[in-house]
Parts: structure tokens; C-alpha cells; sequence
């Protein structure tokens, strides 16, 4: 026998939702287990609400990027104790960011003139005007004259600057070099006089090289994920495509078929008819 | 090896800025799964998941063990929730487009899965987002806890500062505007769990 309506005596919604998640004390869960056979209100409604946790398990959060973006920023802020999640992500520095500006600015020159050399510019400001041209511009029977055949000299008196630039960041370097050591070594030990780097502060430095290089080998990877992601992506894009592409042709197929069939009958009714 | 979450506290605490890194590794995605079944805006819901770590990472050394790791953090997101609900003055709305790219769709279907089969996943989803977002924030806190992150009873009471019956009182409610409004929405699911029959017998 079944009640139609339900007489359970007891905080029935709330052993009901106990029953659903399993959450339940052994003795409620016996007395209900029991209800159940006889109360098909309970029974229903218990399957209509595990019908409605079955469509809540697929409601999903989306999948995207870390949602923590720069956690490392806030852990590295724990030495400031202020850090905040919000703020951009600081790229690892890269070396040329810890050469003075001065020298950065002189390297950039140094690049462009022997670019310029390479290119073999020549720059001419003369009647017709202003005129720059590179050695590759120039046709091949010219490029013979661009050597002092005639032990004639070229002129080009940005060689000369070049030389005396490259020397002054040679000379420079060095001592930028051995400032930024003992910097590092008098921070390190503020107690200590200043000396070169030790035992110590090169195990500190291979320590910090070898996380860096862990966290760019973890970086790889998940860039590698990404990327097999986007290709799975832009591969399903491409099944769709394929796919309404197919369609479309076996409908085109299938008309022009049609077509060739009732050509086919035309003619062969018109042969008979004619026989 | 592998910590518990109590030892990763204790070792950031003692300044181990890489322990605090695995813990959040650990907790992101359940954190930003509450919070965005709770407040139903992704963007949002990322913001107010940083905004945990952040806190937590700030009140790490008050923390003194009394409750899980999880369950603290859990209650810092819920609060920011709250506070984001209060702030926006409205009922969580969720991004859903009305119209359905093919495209998209494509893009976010599992490689097993038809078009077809995904387009149904898409509505289902986005009816049971629908219907979520018409539930009173207790309710809505009370089942996204209990349904996606397997809390108790007790510890959702704890959570959220109420009696444990209240609990299952929310719980009976919303399950029950859930049922009705997915009712509506369309084809029901069939029973996920074992069936009363089954279970009973």
C-alpha cells in the first residue's frame, strides 16, 4: 500500500534534502528508508530532485586562464607586505635591464652604426639633394669602386666615432661590472667590508639561476599546452567547417543528379516517341 | 612529497613565499567555481577569487588553525560575494549570449561530442544558470556549496553563520525553485544517482 500524501513525522524537507546528499545520520536514514516504500509523494520528489542535481552537475564554471593571474606578484609581496593580486605581472628582468641606461643608449648606437656598416651606407647631401644609399642598392658593376683600388681612401668619419664609442664601453663595462659585484656582496653582508663575489654568493646566484630556469621550463610547458589547446580549438572549427562544406556538396550532388535523371527520362521518352 | 594544506600554512607563515604559491595553486579553481556559481559574472568572479588569495595571504599570520585552511578561505570568498552582491544592488546576472555561434560552439566542444550534442549542453547550462540566478542568495550559497564542494551540513552552517536545519531548510527550497523553474526550461534530467527504487530495495 501507498500513501498518496505524505505523513512522515518529522522535519520532513530536511531529511528529505539529508537523504538526497547522503548526509544523514544511519538511524534517520533507516526510518526514511522505510518511509519511501510506502510514500511514493517522498519517492517522486526525491527522484525529481535528484533529476535536478543531475542538470546542476553540468553547469560548469568556465575554463579559462588563472584566475590568480599574478600570484607570484603576491607572494613575492610578502617581503613588502603590500602586493596586491591586481597589479600587473612583473616579467621576469631581463639582463640587458640590469646594464646602466647610459650603456644600453651607446649599445643601441654601437648597433646601428656596424648595421650601417654591414649596409654599406652612403649618404651624400649635395646639389640634387639629400641621398642615401646602401651598399645593396648599389648595381654590381659599382660595388668594384666601393673597393680603394687606386689606394684612394674612403672617407667615413662615423668609422672613426664607432672605434672610439666601442672603446669607451669596453673600458666602462668593466667597472660597471665590478661596482654592481660589490654592491651585490656589501648587501648580502652588511657587516662585512665589500669584497668579491665568494663561494657563497655564486651558490646564491646558480640557486636563483636554476629556479629561474624551472619556472621557464613550467612556463614552456603550459605554453605548450595552450598552444596543443588552440590547435585542438581551431581544429574543431575546422571539422564544423568541413562538415557544412560536406553537406553542401552532397546536396549539390544530389540536385544535380536529380537533374541528369529527369534529362535522362526526357531523352528516352522523346527516342520512343519518335521510334 | 606532498603537504597538507595546514603545513603549507605554517610553512608560509614562516616565510615560505613558495608554499603560499602551492596553496594557491590548490584552492584557485574551487575558489573561483564558488564564486562564480555564487555571483554568475566570470570577470567578477576572477576578481573577487585574487581578492581571496590576497586577503588570506594578508591575514595568514592571524590564522591560527581553529577551522580547515579551506573552510577559512572559503568563508573570506563567500564574504566578498556578499560584499559584491551588496555593492551591485541587483540579482546576479549571467553572461549569456542570446544567440548561439556555431563557432563557439565548436571550439568548446569535447572531441567526443556532435554539434548537436553540445547546443543541448549549452542550453541545459545556461538554463540552470538562469534558474540559479532567480534564487535568494542564501539559498543559491547553500546549494553551491553543498552541490560543488561537497561541504557538510555543519560546515556550511559554520560558514555561513546559521542553525543546521536552516541549512536544509535553504537547500529543500532552492532545490525545489530549481526543479520547478528547470521544469520549465525544458526536458528534465533523468536521475543522476542510483535510483529510489534501487536505493531503497
Amino acid at each position: 500500500m501507498t500513501h498518496t500524501h505524505c505523513d512522515y513525522s518529522g522535519s520532513r524537507d530536511e531529511v528529505l534534502v539529508a537523504y538526497l546528499y547522503d548526509d544523514i545520520e544511519p538511524a534517520v536514514r533507516a526510518v526514511f528508508d522505510a518511509h519511501l516504500t510506502m510514500c511514493s509523494t517522498c519517492r517522486d520528489e526525491l527522484s525529481a530532485l535528484e533529476g535536478v542535481r543531475g542538470r546542476l552537475g553540468r553547469w560548469l564554471p568556465p575554463e579559462r586562464q588563472s584566475a590568480v593571474g599574478s600570484q607570484q606578484s603576491a607572494v613575492d609581496g610578502r617581503q613588502s607586505a603590500v602586493g596586491s593580486l591586481k597589479a600587473p605581472v612583473i616579467g621576469r628582468r631581463s639582463w640587458w635591464r640590469e646594464v646602466p641606461a647610459w650603456a644600453q643608449v651607446a649599445a643601441a648606437f654601437l648597433f646601428l652604426g656596424v648595421a650601417a656598416g654591414i649596409a654599406n651606407i652612403d649618404a651624400r647631401y649635395d646639389s640634387s639633394g639629400l641621398s642615401v644609399k646602401t651598399g645593396w642598392s648599389k648595381r654590381t658593376d659599382a660595388a668594384g669602386a666601393a673597393v680603394p683600388a687606386r689606394g684612394v681612401e674612403i672617407v667615413a668619419p662615423w668609422r672613426s666615432d664607432l672605434a672610439a664609442l666601442e672603446e669607451r664601453l669596453r673600458a666602462e663595462l668593466p667597472r660597471a661590472n665590478a661596482q654592481a659585484t660589490t654592491i651585490e656582496s656589501a648587501a648580502a653582508r652588511p657587516n662585512r667590508p665589500a669584497a668579491p663575489l665568494d663561494a657563497e654568493a655564486l651558490g646564491r646566484v646558480r640557486a636563483l639561476i636554476g629556479e629561474s630556469e624551472r619556472r621557464q621550463q613550467s612556463e614552456l610547458a603550459l605554453r605548450a599546452a595552450e598552444i596543443i589547446r588552440e590547435v585542438n580549438t581551431q581544429r574543431q572549427a575546422d571539422l564544423v567547417k568541413i562538415d557544412r562544406s560536406l553537406g553542401l556538396i552532397q546536396n549539390n550532388s544530389g540536385v544535380e543528379a536529380m537533374r541528369q535523371r529527369e534529362l535522362i527520362n526526357y531523352l528516352v521518352r522523346t527516342s520512343q516517341r519518335q521510334q | 612529497m606532498t603537504w597538507t594544506d595546514e603545513e603549507l600554512v605554517a610553512r608560509s607563515i614562516g616565510g615560505d613565499a613558495d608554499s603560499f604559491g602551492e596553496l594557491i595553486r590548490r584552492w584557485e579553481r574551487p575558489i573561483f567555481a564558488l564564486a562564480y556559481r555564487t555571483i554568475g559574472r566570470e570577470e567578477d568572479a576572477r576578481d573577487v577569487c585574487q581578492e581571496t588569495f590576497l586577503r588570506a595571504f594578508r591575514a595568514l599570520p592571524g590564522f591560527r588553525g581553529q577551522a580547515k585552511f579551506s573552510s577559512w578561505l572559503y568563508r573570506i570568498a563567500l564574504n566578498l560575494c556578499r560584499d559584491w552582491i551588496r555593492r551591485e544592488r541587483r540579482a546576479p546576472t549571467v553572461q549569456a549570449p542570446e544567440d548561439v555561434d556555431l563557432m563557439d560552439l565548436a571550439a568548446a566542444a569535447a572531441p567526443y561530442e556532435s554539434v548537436e550534442d553540445l547546443v543541448v549542453r549549452k542550453d541545459q547550462t545556461r538554463a540552470v544558470e538562469r534558474a540559479m540566478a532567480l534564487l535568494p542568495d542564501e539559498q543559491r550559497t547553500a546549494i553551491v556549496l553543498k552541490e560543488y564542494h561537497d561541504l557538510t551540513f555543519q560546515e556550511i552552517a559554520d560558514l555561513v553563520g546559521c542553525p543546521l536545519s536552516t541549512v536544509k531548510t535553504r537547500l529543500y527550497q532552492g532545490l525545489t525553485v530549481l526543479r520547478r523553474e528547470l521544469a520549465k526550461s525544458g526536458a528534465s534530467e533523468r536521475p543522476r544517482l542510483r535510483s529510489v527504487a534501487g536505493r531503497t530495495s
